[in-house]
């Protein structure tokens, strides 16, 4: 939802923008990405002096990832630099970790229709439970079987703090940072990460198109 | 050198132009994404375009044998066209163009089919009547310079190409719609069905195909499956000679109205055979003369999209970082016939 950009260089931030969503309420990725992204270009000297973009790869809107994956290859594509992606839920919980959080991390994104995207990772950053879907309801079930309650951040812990915050769960006021998505963190994934990635930055979606949903639906429906 | 990018609805494409001329034109159809929803489905169109765009860009820069060095600017289709398919195509061309500070030209996609006939070899200049239909849309553009048209007359429901993809449905005949029923309807009668006429008692130029899309369902009803698949050649071959009947005698009284010299074709419905034929037929007996490009120029190409860009405004880096694509005829339902 949020249109971030960042400059980083071996753990100094030399740029970083957030932006919100416009006064109408619209996602900015399309009128705003490619000018923040220039302007955290020029903090580091300019496209010269840039060596790899980093790129989140999502759980989000479908179309603010588009957006944004696009833009990055085709920018890494007429720079002749590497991309690597980021999973967005990931740069998430570092942020968690970064605003003190000591045990497990959960990492909880709107996703919109009444879902959330989530993730849970372990203190040391390891994926306890890989990015998926869920209601609401069902994630808080499943926090609740934890031992112990994890540290939850994010748009969807905002949105459905009521239902996810129970069973000893504490989420931060609305306006804490801790929720939104830093480029820092995405930064500093991309420039640790050592793996290559083979699908050259390919969203990741969590959900089939809606089409591929109501067609399977249909053929269920004849086959009864 | 230009480098153009069209991902207006299902074919991801970009082609490198030197002037008028193709150096490469590079299309990847998505119709077997959609084959299953007998339909173009927005979402599944987005995706594909995502995967493929940058793909797409290389290989018709290595076709035209070029680097991102001999490109001078970027052309892509702004719209009209599926939102989440043209935002991948003019992010990516974003991407390209500010990296290197070059221009940045949007360029209508309907312009784009009319600038497909100003390429070479053989260009035709204008003044030109232009039929343009597509499963997206169907229009009749009066061509009087390289920059624009005069939108004379377009359809006032679906578009041509839609009606053949809806009725190919109905028969069973798969997607796209159009290729399909022409080789069903080589072997069939075209008499053997009566099929409204529409819009004829319409003194003006535009057209309407859901009448005809209904008249076949309501065949296939009377028909019973049995009888579809017996007859599925007649229906098919009634349909066909239906819209090509409407296509061209709306061009022949816009010939007759405008004073035209020379008639062209656009769109992926200008790829059907008995099209060709008639409008070729009515051009000779009207004394006009016919421009038919390949079929790869008629149905959507970046070709098409670059040789608009050669008469549309360039944005001049920066000013066009924050460039919007715009979007129409998008429905949150996939398009197909139920
Ligand atoms: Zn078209």
């Amino acid at each position: 939802m949020d249109t971030v950009a960042c400059c980083w260089r071996d753990g100094e931030v030399l740029h970083e923008s957030q932006l919100g969503l416009s006064p109408q309420g619209r996602p900015l990725h399309a009128t705003r990405l490619l000018e923040e992204v220039e302007r955290a270009a020029a903090s580091g000297g300019g496209w010269e002096e840039v060596d790899m973009l980093a790129v989140g790869l999502g759980p989000g809107t479908f179309t603010g990832l588009r957006v944004g994956i696009s833009t990055a290859r085709g920018l890494a594509l007429s720079l002749g630099l590497p991309a690597r992606g980021v999973c967005t839920l990931d740069a998430l919980a570092v942020g968690i970790a970064e605003a003190g959080a000591e045990g497990e991390r959960l990492a909880v994104l709107d996703g919109w229709r009444g879902d959330v995207f989530a993730a849970l990772y372990s203190p040391d950053g390891e994926r306890i439970w890989e990015p998926a879907v869920y209601r609401p309801g069902d994630l808080a079930e499943r926090v609740a079987a934890l031992d112990r309650a994890p540290a939850v951040a994010g748009s969807g812990a905002v949105r459905f703090r009521q239902e996810l915050a129970r069973d000893g769960v504490r989420i931060a006021d609305d306006s804490d940072p801790v929720h939104r998505v830093a480029g820092r963190h995405v930064c500093a994934l991309a420039a640790e990460s050592t793996e290559e990635d083979p699908d050259g930055l390919a969203p990741i979606y969590l959900r089939p198109p809606d089409a591929e949903r109501w067609r399977e639906r249909d053929a269920s429906q004849r086959a009864e | 050198m230009l480098l153009a990018i069209e991902t207006s609805c299902d074919d991801t494409c970009a082609a490198v132009l030197d002037g008028p001329r193709i150096l490469s034109n590079v299309i990847s159809s998505q119709a077997k994404a959609h084959e299953g929803f007998g339909g173009v489905v927005p979402e599944v169109a987005a995706r594909h375009h995502l995967e493929l765009a940058t793909p797409v860009v290389e290989a018709a820069l290595a076709e035209a044998g070029m680097t991102l060095d001999d490109v001078e600017a970027v052309a892509a289709t702004a719209g009209p066209g599926l939102i989440g398919a043209l935002l991948v195509g003019i992010s990516t061309a974003k991407g390209i163009a500010a990296a290197r500070r070059l221009p940045l030209i949007p360029v209508d996609h309907l312009q784009g089919h009319v600038a497909a006939n100003f390429l070479e070899p053989e260009p035709l200049e204008p003044p030109f009547l232009c039929l343009i239909a597509s499963g997206g849309h169907t229009l009749l553009a009066g061509v009087r310079d390289h920059e624009g048209f005069e939108l004379l007359g377009q359809t006032l429901d679906d578009a041509a190409g839609e009606a053949f993809d809806k009725s190919a449905r109905l028969l069973g005949l798969g997607y796209p719609g159009g290729p399909a029923i022409q080789r069903e309807a080589e072997g069939g009668d075209p008499e053997a069905f009566e099929m409204p006429v529409a819009m004829s008692r319409n003194p003006g130029l535009d057209f309407s195909f859901s009448g005809l899309k209904t008249a076949v369902l309501y065949r296939c009803r009377e028909l019973g499956p049995e009888g579809v698949e017996e007859r599925k050649a007649d229906v098919a071959a009634s349909f066909q000679a239906a819209v090509v009947g409407q296509l061209t005698a709306k061009l022949k009284r816009a010939l007759k109205v405008g004073e035209w010299d020379a008639v062209a074709l656009g769109g992926g419905v200008a790829a059907n055979g008995p099209l060709r034929e008639a409008v070729g037929k009515l051009c000779e007996e009207m004394g006009v003369q016919l421009k038919l490009v390949p079929i790869s120029l008629c149905t959507d190409n970046a070709a098409m999209i670059g040789s608009a860009a050669r008469y549309a405004k360039p944005i001049p880096y920066p000013d066009y970082l924050g460039y919007d694509a715009f979007a129409s005829g998008e429905s949150a339902t996939p398009a197909v016939a139920h």
